[in-house]
């Protein structure tokens, strides 16, 4: 017997559908044996509006399990997550943007008529450019996760998220047991050596290469936090491991954790502040700190940097 | 009625919470905004207890550990002044004034101390006015 699933994007840029294929194998079996695709706008043309355009009511059919993936960012996307929610009994948000905001949440950190202002007219656009007013959907206050407007039964972040998991997460919806996902940080499923901190006492940018013998395994090279890199694998959730290691780390290059905080509410720049002078690391040397909230600035955990007034406040 | 603030104050089992104690068998007077949480070691209070504190609706937060050097586990108050230094930097960006937060050392034989921390900390928050007035009026 088969599952209606209905998959439906938001403001998002398709990678996570790109994942979605990338399952492979086990994606076959999926699409052919226990999912019935019901809704998919990047697959197939389904209109909101009936398929004359004769509707007057935004609608999507009714599915079992619906994936949504990219944050809320406006009217249009809040009026098809609402639709979506209305009319899948089980609602899953899919990769970082719909669980934590994603990067265009990086927004949010930022005036919104002058992010609006800057998008439309620079100073080397033709004059006469502004800010449309008509033919498109009015944008938010600021950029929302999934979960802020509606009740979401099942957070799959990543950015992309892991195919891997993807697959695990419709075959328990198949099967109608509980997921098995990760809850871990990414430091927990990291092979790299850790021999304590102790020597650093800031932390810089990866602008040269880290130390390791190209033919050791990463097994054999030491923790990039412990070589001083910022890396954001203490607060960032594991789930990445591709075949058995955190990707960026097998590349050997620090996390800039895009799989959002470990414990769903948890605030990734705050908590890295916190561990780095914990462990007695100058947390001012972090450039630009607000950057480490570049995925998961939803939940209004990146706001516009207030100006202080001239006068000290109260 | 005038606004009076809501102030949640971590107190080390140790010291301050004896000190509280304390305070209360002398029946020393304090402010009644301060809502007392015991914590094992201030050095335990993680900066998003603060923040979360703050996003509830509490309108200041103090922390109150034992005399440098004098912690009941080595190192925990020397742990809690550094966390201290990220919340009072981070709070800005978050969207709350610094003053609403404060770290403070006593003993467990200081109760005077105590009620001066907790006097200082609700009169300050009260001139203030209500935690996010700003973002309301902004």
């Amino acid at each position: 017997m088969s599952v209606r699933a209905a998959l439906e994007w938001l403001n998002s840029c398709s990678g996570c559908e790109i994942a979605i294929l990338n399952i492979g194998e086990a994606l076959v079996p999926l699409l052919t044996q226990h999912l019935d695709l019901v809704h998919a706008p990047i697959l197939m043309d389904h209109k909101y509006l009936g398929q004359r355009g004769d509707g007057t009511e935004l609608d999507i059919p009714e599915a079992e399990v619906g994936l949504v993936s990219g944050g809320v960012a406006n009217i249009e996307h809040l009026q098809v997550l609402v639709k979506m929610r209305e009319r899948c009994r089980v609602l899953i948000a899919l990769g970082t943007c719909a669980t934590h905001g994603g990067i265009p949440a990086l927004m949010n950190g930022q005036d919104r008529r002058e992010g609006w202002e800057g998008v439309f007219a620079t100073r080397t656009t033709d004059p006469g450019c502004s800010v449309p007013d008509i033919e498109v959907p009015a944008p938010l206050d600021r950029v929302y996760a999934c979960d802020e407007k509606v009740k979401i039964d099942l957070f799959l972040p990543g950015c992309p998220p892991n195919p891997a998991l993807i697959a695990e997460v419709l075959m328990a919806v198949v099967e109608g047991r509980d997921p098995v996902l990760p809850q871990k940080s990414v430091c927990d499923t990291c092979p790299a050596k850790r021999e304590g901190k102790g020597a650093v006492s800031v932390v810089r940018r990866f602008l040269i290469n880290a130390e390791f013998l190209a033919e050791d395994p990463v097994g054999r090279m030491r923790c990039l936090l412990e070589q001083g890199f910022m890396c954001m694998g203490p607060v960032t959730a594991a789930g990445c491991a591709g075949r058995g290691l955190p990707r960026c780390i097998e590349a050997r290059v620090p996390c800039r954790g895009c799989f959002g905080p470990v414990r769903r509410d948890g605030n990734q720049m705050l908590d890295m502040m916190n561990a780095l002078a914990s462990n007695g690391i100058d947390f001012k040397s972090v450039v630009d700190r607000r950057s480490l909230l570049r995925f998961s600035g939803a939940h209004g955990l990146l706001r516009p940097v207030k100006k202080k007034p001239a006068a000290g406040r109260g | 009625m005038g606004f009076e603030p809501k102030i949640i104050a971590f107190c080390c089992n140790w010291c301050s919470y004896a000190a509280a104690d304390l305070a209360g068998t002398a029946r020393m007077q304090y402010p009644h905004n301060v809502r007392i949480i015991r914590v094992m070691c201030s050095g335990m209070v993680h900066p998003e207890l603060v923040l979360d504190a703050l996003s509830h609706g509490a309108d200041g937060v103090i922390v109150l550990g034992c005399h440098l050097g004098e912690c009941h586990y080595q190192d925990g108050n020397h742990k809690a002044l550094a966390r201290s230094a990220v919340i009072t930097e981070l709070l800005e960006d978050f969207g709350y004034e610094t003053e609403r937060y404060e770290i403070s050392w006593l003993s467990s034989s200081e109760p005077d101390r105590l009620v001066k921390a907790f006097t200082d900390i609700t009169e300050r928050v009260r001139k203030m006015g209500p935690v996010n007035a700003h973002d309301l009026a902004g």
